[in-house]
């Protein structure tokens, strides 16, 4: 599974485009779950060149880390980046955002919301497999 | 020449208009013509922006039910046109949002109307 075409499918479902009763203002969105984080692929280079920058604030404090650091690291995070990039910047972006629960390996402590698994409409991601 | 209570009659008229505004705004007269002012302005702007904004989220709307069923928006809208189903005046993505079964039903008669 690719990153950004996973991203962009999920952040379509928080956000509810893919609803008749869409409403921009209103969080009326789904939840999402994501699990086996650590699977996520990236094509080319980007495993080794793609990277993640954060700044602590402090002058001089900026760090860098490549994808696959990342990976190894916290993988959740990266998915967590890639879909915060594509849902609307404000308070409701950011309310949205909580909607994503974003899990390293199989499971979820989800079960009791019964969650169904995310219809995938997207053709690139259809070809894909 | 005394002056009377018209220029309390004035102040008043504005500040009635300025009730609900927060804070200064509705309760003090010179901040209040300010706000008068701009809340006019902004009506006039916004009767005109309100006209783009629905048809946008109508457009939003059609979309997501359009992609549901395997076309896109602007597909749909051309097969109206083509098809002479001028009905569609976008107040329709009402009908997708209220009466999802009619809905369809127009799209499956297009469909047929297609091929």
């Amino acid at each position: 599974m690719r990153l950004g075409r996973l991203a962009s499918t999920i952040a379509i479902h928080i956000r509810g485009k893919d609803l008749p009763t869409y409403t921009p203002s209103v969080d009326m969105g789904a939840f999402v779950i994501v699990v086996n984080a650590e699977k996520i692929a990236v094509t080319g280079k980007k495993r080794y060149q793609k990277l993640y920058r954060r700044h602590s604030g402090r002058p001089g404090g900026m760090k860098v880390e490549t994808f696959d650091q990342l990976q190894q690291r916290i993988p959740e995070r990266i998915v967590e980046h890639a879909v915060r990039g594509m849902l609307p910047k404000g308070r409701l972006g950011r309310r949205l955002f909580t909607k994503l629960k974003v899990y390293k390996g199989p499971e979820h402590p989800h079960a009791a919301q019964k969650p169904v698994p995310l219809p995938i409409s997207d053709k690139r991601i259809m070809l894909d497999k | 020449v005394k002056r009377g209570s018209v220029a309390r009659k004035y102040r008043k008229n504005i500040l009635d208009f300025a009730s609900g505004f927060r804070g200064a705004h509705s309760r003090l007269f010179r901040t209040a013509t300010q706000q008068k002012q701009k809340a006019l302005t902004r009506a006039y702007v916004d009767r005109k922006n309100k006209k783009r904004t629905l048809r946008r989220l109508w457009i939003a709307r059609i979309n997501a039910v359009a992609r549901r069923y395997g076309s896109t928006h602007s597909g749909l809208i051309h097969d109206f046109y083509k098809n002479r189903v001028l009905l569609n005046c976008k107040i329709l993505a009402q009908v997708a949002t209220l009466d999802a079964y009619s809905f369809l039903k127009i799209i499956e008669e297009v469909n047929e109307k297609k091929s």
